[in-house]
């Protein structure tokens, strides 16, 4: 009697187990983008974002888990000013240049976290390593608005996650030195992010 | 004074102009005034991008190299006897450092698409560096008028092609090679130059045209105007006219092909 009692325990567990494996996801790169914001002569805010990324994701929330690998195309990024009107080049020009982010030489920008804090099932803050102009450094990046479930557009067909993280660095530990002071040494970064379960 | 010298016309003008200033009239008399053209780049490198090399980017070569030049073209001025050769030795070594820079990015591109950038990088410095040593290096006006041209061609090109770093290093080339040759103008008399000035010269302006070729968004045509700035700096002057004239001379016919290339880079973006 108690043996049966306790196959029936093991076979209820079952799915259970295999809900608690990890889950591995791919980016959405129509949903995901990652923005930076500098400060222009002490001033103003500007802002950009690259307009391409690719990665994956790996979640196991039951073991509170998760890593994230992203990798994003430099010569996508975009200020908003492609366009060098009566000026010798525009800024997106000058912003692909070996004066920041040399896109000829470094044309790879990567980041790689692992989440260290959740908040209920959500990851709440991810240490990683972002790689830039061909430098590796430690940036933290705190998880906001982490949801994941059904996607309602497929009606529930597909299974996604989603949120923002947000962080910050100092260009010139990665090398990018130009005119640091008139354009802000600290960068803010905001990555959106959406990606569909495999 | 931290703003003054965050100051990119003081990172890349006045800084180079006073250390080159200083060196070109202590070490004239030791005919190793052309040491000028190194003590500006340096100094422009500390101020702008500091003395770090990794990981080995093709501007970091390039600010080796020309740290390197000159300690070569001290050997080849004080321990050899001039040959023929020289010229073409030196033309094959600034063609074998193009392709050490350029190489890995052009690599990637695939031979079609780097055919043409990776042979003008090549061929404009084997014939900046090469030309610029046969016929310039002899003659202190000379080369100092071309190192100022260079610079000013460079410099200007990679600026209007999107590359203040590149635009700086090549004015701070043009400032060391004006202080050279502002010293001949003052004292009146040609001072030695050799390949101790004119490598050093020629080599970091070709790789710096180049590299705003191949990184930035000067034009190929751009590059082929600045490698000709050498043969206006070698054109005929009265050997008897004063040595301040002869170096206004020189500098005009130099810098107006200078001009030529910055204004092929500027209207390469149109």
């Amino acid at each position: 009697m108690s043996s049966k009692f306790a196959a029936v325990l093991i076979a209820a567990a079952l799915p259970l187990t295999a809900a608690a494996a990890p889950e591995s996801f791919t980016v959405d790169p129509y949903h995901s983008f990652p923005y930076f914001e500098v400060l222009h002569l002490g001033t103003s805010s500007i802002r950009g974002h690259f307009e391409k990324i690719s990665g994956k994701l790996v979640l196991d929330t039951a073991a509170k888990s998760g890593t994230i690998e992203l990798a994003v195309p430099t010569s996508t990024l975009t200020t908003g000013d492609n366009d060098k009107g009566s000026r010798a080049r525009s800024r997106d020009e000058h912003l692909r240049s070996p004066d920041f982010f040399n896109v000829a030489e470094f044309p790879t920008m990567t980041y790689k976290g692992t989440a260290t804090k959740f908040n209920g099932d959500a990851p709440a803050t991810l240490e990683g390593q972002l790689t830039l102009l061909g430098v590796t450094k430690p940036v933290t990046l705190t998880v906001e608005r982490w949801k994941c479930g059904p996607d309602p557009r497929t009606q529930g067909k597909r299974y996604f996650c989603g949120g923002n993280a947000t962080g910050a660095f100092n260009r010139s530990d990665f090398g990018m030195k130009f005119i640091v002071g008139p354009v802000s040494d600290e960068v803010k970064l905001w990555i959106s992010v959406e990606a569909f379960r495999d | 004074m931290q703003e003054m010298l965050a100051n990119p016309a003081v990172q890349g003008g006045l800084a180079p102009f006073v250390a080159a200033l200083t060196v070109a009239a202590l070490f004239a008399p030791f005919r190793l005034g052309g040491l000028a053209v190194v003590a500006a780049f340096a100094t422009a490198v500390y101020f702008i991008a500091g003395f770090t090399f990794e990981p080995l980017t093709a501007t970091r070569k390039i600010i080796i190299l020309g740290l390197a030049a000159p300690l070569a073209g001290i050997v080849i001025d004080f321990a050899f006897r001039p040959t023929r050769l020289e010229a073409w030795v030196l033309a094959l070594a600034g063609a074998a450092a193009a392709a050490w820079i350029f190489w890995p990015l052009l690599a990637q591109k695939g031979l079609e698409r780097a055919l043409l950038p990776g042979g003008i990088a090549v061929l404009a410095t084997a014939w900046t560096v090469g030309f610029s040593h046969s016929r310039l290096a002899e003659d202190g006006v000379r080369a100092g008028a071309a190192g100022v041209a260079l610079g000013v061609g460079a410099g200007g090109a990679a600026i209007l092609g999107a590359s203040l770093t590149y635009g700086l290093y090549g004015m701070a080339v043009a400032a060391g090679a004006g202080a050279f040759l502002l010293v001949q103008m003052i004292i009146g008399k040609k001072t030695h130059a050799g390949a101790t000035f004119m490598l050093a010269a020629a080599l970091v302006t070709a790789l710096l045209a180049s590299a705003a070729m191949i990184l930035a968004q000067v034009p190929w045509y751009a590059v082929i105007a600045l490698a000709l700035v050498p043969l206006a700096a070698s054109l005929p002057v009265s050997a008897g006219a004063p040595v301040w004239l002869q170096a206004l001379l020189l500098s005009l016919f130099g810098l107006f092909m200078a001009g030529i290339a910055c204004a092929l880079a500027w209207h390469a973006g149109s």
